[in-house]
């Protein structure tokens, strides 16, 4: 949309076609981007996941973006640009994005594809590895951490067992033991305490 | 009589007491029977960003848990039911199962699969709607204007759910208020997503989203709001507040939960059967209406 204006003077280019690798490489590397910003193995690393095969059908047609729900509030969010970078191999640009943490998992990429590309599996394919990297935000760490306490992602006092028992509901069980086994055994635990000790 | 364990998720026990007090309530009105259980844990959602593996291991716990009790589940939360629906597809496939078992064993469970996943509204449609059953009303909520909000994870993905519903263009909630007595209202943002998933690290996108909805239902004139999911009531109900305040706006949008809209109709107290008094935005606009 309002997306090419960093470009000087616009040679007679109408804004649709301006936002397209172009714009990916002006956002992912601040100024232009050099040979070594890209990594070849990073696409084929990414569609190595089932889930994430199909990113080759893209197209790149943004009816991922058109019907997000997030690039409508916040323009910089754009499935279809993430998807451009993936293909493009700017690994680090795409690991260590922020925007990989916004997106509030609707599924309307997906359901409007028509190349069926499961963009919303692809992102959660991002994550995973970006999470493997240590850059998992705050939050999630702190719901991993409730989760391998409590078996919910919040923590439970003393406080909601009595706001339960006023209103006659069970006790919950409140005890993480299943869940922490689960933590443990597999990579979640690693990818927290890695984002610990950064 | 229908019978279900209930899985309760994360955010309905903690944060949202009301939905789970109303659904008890409703459930044991129509004959749906809910066996507990303490052995459930989060569905996994929470960490299919950090570890699809895991999350996934974690969806088998609960299917295992519900498997050992014979029953099928029936999740108060429309992303539970998703994530564990999805989880429970996967693991129909006998290599996938096999190598989730491996490790479940250790916790001394294992998932043999046939374990169903509905969501609440669904089973209530289909109770109530689907199988043509009059219900007794015992308030007379006609006149009082409605609208709907589905919740992303009712509707999609769509080869997942079980659900009736087009997600460009769902029906069932409007039909399950209509059989309150109250009417539906249609609106442009029927199906925007309440953004409660990046509410913790990028609050501003999800506030931004949850005022267009409220100017919409504003400007639509609307009594009340009803979701059927305990993160979209938060940030709807619980958040609206803070939204106004970070906009300068005055929305009042009395947010509620669709077994509190149901229950009221059926002639619940208010408040020992439903606790509308948990409900932080004031639904004076709608209780003034009933008798």
């Amino acid at each position: 949309m309002s997306s090419n204006k960093k470009q000087k003077p616009p040679p007679k280019r109408e804004p649709e076609t301006g936002d397209g690798p172009g714009q990916a490489q002006e956002e992912g590397a601040e100024a232009s981007l050099t040979i070594d910003d890209l990594d070849p193995d990073f696409p084929r690393e990414v569609m190595s996941h089932e889930e994430a095969r199909g990113l080759n059908h893209c197209y790149a047609c943004a009816s991922c973006t058109a019907g997000c729900p997030v690039h409508e509030v916040f323009p910089e969010f754009d499935p279809r640009k993430l998807a451009l970078m993936v293909k493009l191999g700017l690994r680090t640009a795409v690991l260590s994005s922020p925007h990989l943490w916004a997106c509030t998992a609707c599924h309307s990429c997906e359901e409007h594809c028509p190349q069926n590309v499961q963009l919303y599996h692809i992102l959660n394919v991002l994550k995973n590895m970006a999470a493997r990297e240590g850059h998992t935000p705050y939050p999630w760490i702190i719901q991993t951490r409730n989760l391998a306490r409590t078996g919910v992602i919040y923590r439970t006092d003393e406080s909601l067992r009595e706001k339960r028992r006023a209103r006659s509901l069970p006790e919950l069980a409140c005890e993480g033991e299943k869940a922490r086994a689960v933590i443990e055994a597999s990579d979640l635990g690693r990818r927290v305490e890695r984002r610990r000790r950064r | 009589m229908s019978r279900y364990a209930l899985f309760l998720g994360c955010t309905t026990p903690v944060h949202v007491v009301q939905y789970e007090v109303a659904a008890r309530w409703v459930c044991e009105r129509l004959g749906i029977d809910l066996v507990d259980s303490t052995d459930f844990i989060c569905c996994g959602f929470s960490q299919i960003d950090l570890d699809g593996e895991g999350a996934l291991q974690l969806a088998a716990v609960n299917l295992a848990q519900a498997s050992r009790m014979g029953l099928d589940i029936l999740s108060l939360c429309p992303t539970c039911t998703g994530v564990l629906a999805d989880a429970a597809q996967k693991l129909e496939d006998e290599t996938v199962r096999e190598a989730v078992n491996d490790r479940l064993r250790a916790l001394d469970l294992a998932y043999e699969g046939g374990v169903r996943v509905r969501h609440f509204s669904h089973v209530l449609y289909e109770e109530i709607e689907g199988a043509g059953r009059a219900l007794e009303l015992a308030r007379d909520l006609s006149g009082i204007r409605i609208a709907p909000h589905y919740g992303c994870h009712t509707l999609r993905p769509e080869a997942i759910l079980d659900g009736p519903d087009d997600p460009d263009a769902p029906f069932t909630l409007h039909r399950l208020i209509a059989l309150t007595g109250a009417e539906p209202v249609d609106y442009e943002t029927l199906t925007l997503c309440c953004g409660g998933k990046a509410f913790p690290v990028a609050k501003d996108i999800s506030f931004a989203l949850v005022r267009k909805k409220l100017q919409n239902l504003t400007e639509r004139e609307v009594d009340a709001l009803v979701v059927q999911c305990p993160t979209c009531y938060l940030m709807y109900g619980t958040m609206q507040d803070e939204v106004n305040k970070k906009y300068g706006t005055q929305y009042r949008i009395g947010t509620l939960l669709y077994p509190q809209l149901l229950g009221l109709a059926l002639g619940a107290d208010p408040e020992t059967d439903l606790a509308l008094d948990l409900n932080e935005t004031s639904l004076d606009r709608l209780l003034s209406r009933l008798d």
